[in-house]
């Protein structure tokens, strides 16, 4: 045993004693703070230069669907 | 055996490809042309030119082997392996690199550190991306040899030549725009033998019944060894989940997907890999290039759908295979019907064709703008550019041939595509510790940033040589780690050895020059002119 088997030990310990809902929580809070932060953007970095159009022109709609698909698999799956 | 009608669908794709690239070949007059398509490439056919690079027939053949024998956990590397990271991209990264008018992230890493730098990770790039195209060759090789018993020398050959020369003619818009017409087909193909599959397993429902009923050596009663109590742990019931344990034998617990693959290798290939971001380089506006990555993450909430799911329903129908590898093949063998497996062909053609022209292209980019003009002739004309990027075209080709020829002697050791997340490991997590510790922090400097990525490039292969079998028998020690494939580990601790060298040693060295730090995020929303 060197070292690096000793701290990869200990850290596969530590890692495995998280149970597995917490871990979904993980996955899924990820993309919560994802969306948020999305959400919470600026008009200027998310639409042309002389703004919006039309709808598909902001490109939070997409983001943000494209976010909240991930967030509905990574809850059931 | 194909029938006519297969081969009429074949011969039309590949008729209607070489055409559409040939026919914008013409259009080419100068370098920024063939590199870039002129800056005048539209949202919608970038969008779908990422994903159609990243699905290659790798991915096909790689997804659906790897959901075969480790289960839905693979198409994490689909979701947060690439949803979160484009989405970042498209508002952070995207726009600051087109506003420097670079052509390549190499090019970019000059700007901010060193020359050094960009010759090393050009070097890193050009090496992956040429071995690259000799592996999804050989995919494409053992794909039609399984299921159609052609030669696979033949298919290397035909494949190789064909994507050669509308990507040598037609440059990078060739690449996307085929890459479009591509991604339409690829997904079309594969949603047939997606919808086949359900068809014939009886839907969603029974398939994660009969999923969760598969036989295991749990079953058996019989005492377990060691190795078998490992691989009833992945039993059948994981093969739904996309979250595995720690002590999964598969090369997907979760620590290395969150931490491997979301946090690193994920915004490290949506940022930093130079042949999908150089096609954004290429957009009509900034905001057209941030467009495009909004449109792939869209995209890419479907592809496990029709890339892994396939390798579950395999793994119902045909249980008994000894090389995962061969489970989409075998079921597009069982499932199409004479005259639908050319759907299901050109699909393939396209994913594999859609990701070879990007690579070629990027890797023709590479030599010519990193190499060429930066080292040898700075002052080459822009006809001179056109030439030596199409000559570079048809070299690489010839290149891609030999190794694949090569690889074969290998690939049976393990899954295709892990021999290409294990390549890309080397250097992904090393280049992006740099990429994103240099945007973002003015302090960070050349000379660190040098020794920092060949430090962390170092750490990752020599992990990889430290978990080798021969060796850990040789020293009387057990392997580093205890999954196969621990790709995902090298990535987070070469990421980690980077920056932390990094930060270490640009708090000792001399600040950069004023002019540098132009290529630095440091005002709060991003918005920085160059």
């Amino acid at each position: 045993m060197t070292i690096l088997h000793h701290v990869g030990d200990v850290l596969r310990g530590l890692l495995a004693e998280v149970p597995l809902y917490a871990v979904r929580l993980l996955f899924v809070l990820t993309f919560l703070l994802l969306l948020v932060w999305v959400i919470r953007l600026p008009k200027e970095r998310t639409q042309p230069p002389n703004g919006a159009r039309r709808w598909d022109e902001n490109l939070k709609l997409g983001a943000v669907l494209a976010l909240l698909l991930q967030i509905i698999i990574y809850s059931l799956l | 055996m194909l029938s006519l009608p297969d081969y009429f669908v074949i011969g039309l794709y590949l008729i209607g490809t070489l055409s559409m690239g040939v026919a914008i070949g013409r259009r080419l007059k100068t370098g920024k042309d063939f590199f870039l398509a002129g800056r005048q490439l539209p949202w919608w056919a970038i969008g779908m030119s990422l994903v159609a690079t990243d699905i290659g027939g790798t991915d096909i053949i790689g997804v659906g082997g790897a959901a075969y024998r480790h289960g839905m956990a693979v198409a994490n590397f689909e979701w947060i392996g690439c949803v979160p990271a484009m989405i970042v991209g498209a508002f952070v990264f995207i726009p600051f690199f087109y506003r420097t008018g670079v052509y390549t992230i190499p090019e970019f890493m000059e700007r901010r550190y060193n020359v050094a730098v960009r010759a090393i990770l050009a070097a890193c790039w050009l090496l992956f991306m040429a071995c690259n195209l000799g592996i999804m060759l050989l995919a494409s090789a053992k794909m039609m040899a399984q299921v159609f018993g052609w030669e696979p020398a033949l298919c290397i050959i035909v494949t190789a030549s064909l994507v050669g020369i509308y990507t040598m003619i037609g440059g990078l818009a060739a690449v996307v725009y085929t890459d479009m017409i591509q991604c339409v087909i690829m997904i079309l193909g594969c949603l047939l033998i997606l919808i086949m599959g359900l068809i014939e397993v009886g839907g969603f429902a029974e398939l994660s019944h009969r999923l969760a009923t598969l036989n295991h050596p749990m079953t058996d009663g019989a005492p377990l060894s060691p190795t078998e109590i490992n691989a009833s742990a992945e039993s059948t019931a994981d093969h739904a989940s996309l979250i595995l344990p720690v002590d999964t034998p598969s090369p997907y617990p979760w620590p290395g997907i969150f931490f491997g693959l979301a946090l690193i290798l994920s915004p490290a290939y949506w940022i930093g890999n130079q042949a999908i971001v150089q096609r954004s380089l290429g957009a009509r506006s900034e905001f057209e290039a941030q467009a495009s990555y909004i449109w792939g993450a869209l995209l890419k909430n479907i592809i496990p759908l029709i890339v892994a799911v396939p390798g579950l329903i395999a793994l119902v129908v045909v249980p008994d295979l000894q090389d995962s590898d061969g489970a989409i093949p075998a079921l597009v063998g069982l499932m199409l019907p004479p005259g639908v497996r050319g759907i299901f062909v050109a699909a393939f053609l396209a994913a594999l064709m859609s990701s070879i022209d990007s690579y070629l292209n990027s890797a023709a980019t590479i030599v010519t703008n990193d190499f060429f003009v930066r080292f040898v002739n700075r002052q080459a004309s822009d006809t001179q550019l056109l030439n030596i990027g199409r000559v570079t075209t048809l070299v690489l080709v010839a290149w891609a041939i030999v190794f694949a020829f090569s690889l074969n002697l290998l690939s049976d050791q393990g899954g295709i595509y892990a021999i290409f997340q294990t390549l890309l490991a080397f250097f992904q997590g090393p280049s992006f510790a740099v990429l994103i510790i240099g945007v973002f922090w003015r302090r960070a400097t050349g000379t660190a940033a040098v020794i920092a990525l060949l430090g962390g490039i170092g750490t990752s292969i020599s992990l990889c040589v430290l978990n080798q079998p021969w060796l850990a028998e040789a020293w009387q020690l057990e392997p580093l780690f205890q999954i196969q494939e621990p790709f995902l580990y090298f990535s987070i601790w070469a990421f980690l050895v980077t920056a932390g060298l990094l930060i270490i040693i640009s708090i000792f060295t001399k600040q950069v020059p004023a002019e540098k730090l132009q290529y630095v995020i440091s005002n709060r929303n991003g918005r920085q002119d160059i």
